[in-house]
């Protein structure tokens, strides 16, 4: 007994001086990403990386195919993950005190000003890098099959980033958030425009129910705040996480990154460094692999140009994450975040203005509250759902402005873009529109024509004209969305820059009355 | 065409990682150390800088009133004022077992959460408290005198 | 790869520096660690972290004494930097109160610009130095402030009866000690006599003591009557700021209550100036004034010239002396009560809020300087401002003469509809009766005591023709008076309530005599241009009123 006894006491010592290394040996299951092995374990052993296939595909690597927009995107969502946890630590969500804690972290919170500014900007930095990528895939055709799925969740994924970053922009309750929500709130009330000249608004008020479900109350107030909270904070993190999970996830389903048909031939030169991975004869397969459509098991197929996404895509992916802590922080640094006066519903500020990617939109409600707010915005919305679903062909696929035409039509397009939506908007800015010529005029017709339907109207024409033109509808897509593309920038740049008090033009800022 | 376990060269990597890939571990180790380092930033941030509540040092005006071995206690605050022949002082109210405030009582102070009980000068009477409750500063300014709830002086110091 | 890597070396290493300056500019770098650093106590370096005062029940949390140290809770600096220097002894301890509730600024924050509100965005900048005592408004208001006569004659009696050798007031004087010791004072500090209350039986107190101490009989003489009321004047208004006192002293002389409501008291033709210490400079034009853009330049300029100030403002330029109007400025900048917790609540502000104490002296002579003069003039003569109505002339020996108690009360108290003679008895919180007889007495004071003539008719007496009237009064009245009687160069007399409290035989004798003095000719005597009418004539023009009037 007492052997028995002594040996099981020893092995329990054993093991008690064995934890440190047991514990690193479970922490890093696989050792150093050396070997084939250690590498593909490194990826599908890791829930994080699993997302990854084990190998990627040259193309992908090259830094011209998606210009990182992609993990940029990630990356900054994940900056205002940590910053905005750490922001939670102080805000009130309430109104008689969130505009001084705002004033804590500004002014007593340990790097508390520093972390705000840095969420502040990667949150704007998500906004530019979200739509850059959306740009991106359209421009290579990546929405194309299998991948329509896919671009329908990037598609949500936009939305619910603008979402974000919308809801967040209440939260300091200064005079700045309070008068860009109430013009964002009174944006959504305005299917009113319509239901009012036909005369439904009594029975049927969705302008209205919309207002009230985001506002909680007529105003913005105690209710909005903790409304804009919950989903800032709460709501929209969790949707956008579950998207961003299914978007990652689907990318390796849908066989990586979309790329040309030739592109094998295309990236031969690099590959004439490497060994071939040749799969005709694996040692063992994916069982599974029978179920799943696509291109992800290349059973039977002929050479692989793929690389060890350890460490290749590792470096690529890590590399650019750091250069978009490095973009955040470096914008911190020499730019605070904004923050005014107190919110003072009874000052409203002029000119108030909302946040710089809806100033396109509030540029075209300066004319139809209808049309900017819900008209051209659900237009955009419903015709990027649909691209993958109207453009069905297969030339360009994976080639940056792929497609009949190529960069010479959307080099033309640009052209066209900017110079329709400066026209229109000159002429709407110098000689006034339907109301300043006609007062009586009914708003029913300024709600069909207006600077924002106009705008539409051309693009439309000029898209069917190189519809017909290249006799492809990738051709009149790609006219589309770059006269869009164009349209958002002009009309944006005009709200941000050349809109003054009473929405007034002006040339600069400098020129401002004092009111 | 496989490999085998334990292979220190990959066949498939058109760039085999180098004996000492000096490169690759600076670029990790930077951002490695760069991680720690804004961890460290961040574990700061919570940790309050100012407290929202006042001042723990405050004025009191004792009333005329008192009489020696009577407890006055400053609204507000956990801090008994005593007055006597030799002086004023102030002992501190809050248990030295786990922080309840205890109550003026005929033997001293007793603690309604654990049963520890005090003698009139601060000392350990019975109950689980480890110490004596403590004397806290007091200065005389003009007619008024400053408790200073953030330093303590030996038992026994009276002004 | 390489090129991957490369990417990663140089952003990693771009975020740790960036990282590394941040912390070292977070942790050593502030404006505050500079002057905590260089400032020492008697025990050598303080401790360097941020300091503030909080006051829950005034929802303060002042920052401030993170720079200026020394008025920090329990911190004793001994070394000479100054803006860690102790505050200067005052009622309330900025130790319990905090900074912001007097000084206004932004307590919450850690920087110079921030802190003093100098920057973009900040609504309430500190009161600058100047006007200091103006934050006192923003929980006090002296009550029963007199003109600023009267007080000027206080001060006078004060000085020259040498009160200042034996008693300190606002840290002047006191210095001589009756006997010859120098070293201390001998009689108490005055500054505060006003709130804290002083023996009323002083003076008896002090002629007893000539007859027992010695050296006093060279020191104290007696003090008339008169001049002893003046001396009560001036310790009633020792409130700890005199300066202030002065301010709301001139307010109430010029007349503003007349147009401006403050509190719970005045007119409405001007704005309410209850918050006008806290106007916001980020919405005020400064399109026409001279200097910085500060709040005090902005009110100076606006005294100075209203109009070109506030594009459309219907205040007239007063033509006041600069001194005047730095008074006023300082007296708009205290402007600023707050809503109170009930702790806090001054005994002064309870008794304006709720008791209904006026805050001028509520004699006839108090009344009219703080309601009426701005309109009818410190002498009553009436007053004409470039584009508005002129305001008649209430001393008229003539109008004193017809014008009986009764008409003058009621015309105080039920107002001229339409007109900016606002029912000053009817109003919230408007005059008792009480107080419209003190203004009626000292009206007819300021006219030279002229006392109404009995009219033994009644009211209404006049018989008449209303056509005959009607043309005679388009012919000879309604150039001045207006088609109507709406009122023109002269007086609107179609006004219906003037003509409910007139008597006929006012409104004959004012046509018949006219009033010297103004433009009313007496129409019962011809002149060049016209001919004179009769008494039936007039008459009729008195009947045709009261038919507009009815209209």
């Amino acid at each position: 007994m007492a052997s028995v006894q002594q040996s099981a006491l020893s092995e329990f010592w054993d093991n008690l001086r064995g934890v440190p290394r047991r514990l690193y040996e479970v922490t890093f299951r696989n050792g150093v990403p050396k070997t084939d092995r250690t590498r593909s374990t490194f990826i599908f052993g890791n829930v994080f990386l699993h997302l990854h296939s084990v190998r990627t595909h040259l193309w992908s690597l090259r830094w011209s195919t998606t210009a990182g927009l992609g993990i940029i995107t990630t990356a900054a969502f994940l900056i205002t993950v940590i910053t905005g946890v750490l922001l939670m630590f102080y805000y009130k969500p309430y109104t008689d005190v969130a505009y001084q804690s705002i004033k804590d972290i500004h002014f007593v919170v340990p790097t508390g000003r520093f972390i705000r500014n840095i969420h502040r900007w990667a949150a704007n930095v998500m906004v530019v890098a979200v739509i850059l990528h959306m740009a991106r895939a359209f421009y290579t055709a990546a929405y194309r099959k299998p991948r329509e799925f896919n671009w329908l969740i990037g598609w949500g994924l936009l939305v619910v980033t603008l979402a974000l970053s919308f809801t967040g922009y209440l939260l300091p309750w200064d005079q700045l958030a309070y008068w860009a929500i109430t013009i964002g709130a009174n944006i959504a009330q305005s299917p009113r425009e319509i239901t009012d000249a036909i005369g439904i608004t009594a029975w049927f008020d969705i302008g209205g129910l919309q207002r009230e479900l985001l506002l909680g109350s007529d105003k913005v107030g105690e209710e909005a705040l903790i409304r804009f909270y919950l989903l800032h904070v709460m709501i929209l993190p969790i949707a956008i996480c579950m998207l961003m999970a299914v978007h990652f996830w689907r990318i390796r389903k849908d066989g990586g990154l979309a790329r040309p048909a030739d592109a094998d031939e295309r990236v031969a030169s690099e590959r004439a460094q490497s060994y071939p991975v040749f799969t005709e004869q694996p040692e063992k397969t994916y069982q599974l692999a029978a179920l799943v459509k696509g291109k992800t098991s290349a059973v039977g197929k002929g050479p692989e140009n793929t690389l060890p996404s350890m460490p290749h895509l590792f470096y690529a992916e890590l590399a650019v994450l750091m250069l978009t802590v490095l973009i955040c922080l470096a914008l911190a640094f020499v730019s605070d975040a904004p923050l005014k006066e107190l919110a003072n519903p009874l000052v409203p500020e002029n000119p108030a203005k909302a946040p710089w990617y809806f100033l396109g939109l509030q540029e075209i409600v300066s004319f139809s509250a209808f049309t900017g707010g819900i008209g051209i915005p659900m237009l955009c919305i419903i015709g990027l759902g649909l691209i993958p679903f109207l453009d069905r062909e297969t030339a360009g696929t994976g080639e940056w402005f792929g497609g009949p035409g190529g960069w010479k039509l959307v080099r033309w397009s640009i052209l066209f873009g900017f110079s329709s939506s400066i026209l229109v908007e000159a002429f709407a800015i110098r000689f006034g529109w339907l109301r300043e010529w006609f007062p009586s005029v009914p708003q029913l017709v300024i709600t069909l024509i207006n600077p924002g339907t106009v705008l539409t109207g051309i693009f439309a024409v000029y898209s069917i004209w190189l519809v017909r033109r290249y006799n492809s509808t990738r051709a009149g897509a790609l006219g589309l969305f770059t006269c869009f593309l164009c349209g958002f920038i002009v009309l944006t740049v005009i709200g941000t820059y050349f809109r003054g008090p009473n929405w007034d033009f002006y040339w600069s800022p400098s020129q401002w009355q004092a009111h | 065409m496989t490999t085998k376990p334990g292979n220190e060269v990959s066949r498939f990597d058109p760039e085999p990682i180098p004996r000492r890939d000096f490169l690759g571990l600076a670029a990790i180790a930077t951002t490695a150390v760069t991680f720690l380092f804004s961890l460290f930033g961040m574990l700061k941030l919570p940790k309050a800088a100012v407290s929202a509540s006042p001042a723990k040092k405050f004025n009191v005006t004792l009333p005329d009133a008192l009489a020696a071995g009577e407890a006055y206690v400053p609204p507000g605050r956990n801090v008994a004022v005593f007055r006597d022949a030799d002086g004023v002082f102030a002992i501190s109210t809050v248990c030295t077992h786990l922080g309840c405030i205890v109550k003026t009582s005929k033997e001293g102070f007793d603690c309604p959460c654990h049963g520890s009980g005090f003698a009139a000068d601060g000392t350990v009477r019975k109950g689980p408290a480890p110490k004596p409750l403590p004397w806290i500063k007091v200065t005389k300014s003009g007619s008024a005198y400053v408790v200073d709830e953030e330093n303590t002086v030996p038992a026994g110091t009276k002004v | 790869m390489n090129k991957n890597k490369y990417l990663l070396l140089i952003s990693s290493a771009g975020v740790l520096l960036l990282l590394v300056i941040a912390a070292v500019s977070e942790n050593f770098f502030k404006e505050w660690h500079g002057i905590q650093a260089s400032a020492k106590n008697p025990e050598g370096a303080i401790e360097s972290r941020l300091r503030q005062v909080v006051n829950p029940n005034l929802r303060t949390a002042d920052r401030c004494v993170t720079c200026h140290v020394g008025m920090a809770p329990g911190e004793q600096i001994a070394s000479s930097l100054k803006v860690a220097a102790a505050h200067k002894p005052v009622f309330h301890s900025p130790s319990e109160m905090g900074c912001t509730v007097c000084h206004g600024g932004q307590g919450l924050a850690t920087t110079r610009d921030d802190a003093h509100g100098t920057v973009a965005f900040w609504t309430e900048p500190m009161l600058p130095a100047k006007y200091a005592y103006a934050g006192c408004g923003t929980c006090h208001t002296p009550l029963g402030v007199p003109t600023s006569g009267v007080l000027a004659n206080a001060r006078k009696s004060f000085e020259r009866l040498d009160c200042y050798a034996c008693h300190r007031v606002d840290g002047r004087g006191g210095t001589i000690r009756v006997g010859g010791d120098v070293t201390g004072m001998e009689g108490p500090d005055l500054s505060a006599t006003g709130i804290k209350g002083y023996n009323a039986e002083w003076y008896v107190g002090h002629v007893a003591k000539i007859a027992s101490n010695e050296a006093w009989k060279n020191a104290f003489r007696e003090i008339p009557d008169h001049e002893r009321a003046a001396l009560k004047v001036f310790l009633d208004t020792r409130m700890g700021a005199s300066r202030l006192v002065e301010a709301k002293a001139e307010f109430n002389t010029l007349g503003c209550a007349g147009c401006h409501k403050v509190g719970n008291f005045g007119g409405d033709a001007g704005v309410d100036l209850s918050l006008s210490g806290f106007k916001d400079p980020n919405q005020v034009s400064f399109a026409n004034v001279p200097g910085e853009h500060k709040l005090e330049n902005w009110i100076k300029q606006h005294f100075r010239s209203p109009v070109s100030t506030v594009s459309g403002s219907q205040m007239p330029a007063l033509g006041l002396k600069e001194d005047q109007i730095d008074l006023l400025t300082m007296y708009v900048l205290s402007l600023r009560r707050r809503t109170l917790p009930d702790v806090y609540l001054p005994k002064d502000r309870v008794r304006a809020m709720r008791f209904g104490a006026r805050e001028f002296v509520a004699d006839g002579e108090g009344i009219y300087a703080a309601v009426c003069t701005a309109c009818h003039g410190a002498s009553g003569g009436g007053t004409r401002f470039p584009g508005l109505v002129p305001n008649p002339s209430i001393t008229n020996p003539d109008f004193l003469e017809l014008a009986s108690d009764e008409f003058i009360a009621q015309t105080i108290i039920k107002g001229r509809s339409g007109r900016p003679m606002l029912a000053w008895g009817e109003r919230e919180n408007g005059l008792s009766a009480d107080e419209v007889a003190a203004l009626v007495a000292y009206i007819r004071k300021l006219g030279g005591g002229v006392q109404a003539k009995p009219d033994p008719l009644p009211r209404i007496w006049a018989k008449g023709d209303t056509t005959s009237g009607g043309r005679l009064y388009t012919a000879n009245c309604a150039g001045c008076h207006g088609a109507l009687g709406e009122g023109r160069d002269g007086p609107a007399i179609g006004n219906k309530p003037f003509l409910d409290i007139v008597s006929d035989t006012y409104l004959t004798e004012t046509i018949s005599r006219g009033r010297r003095g103004t433009t009313m000719q007496g129409f019962a005597t011809g002149s060049v241009i016209r001919r004179s009418l009769t008494p039936s004539e007039i008459e009729a023009i008195v009947v045709y009123l009261r038919s507009i009037g009815t209209k």
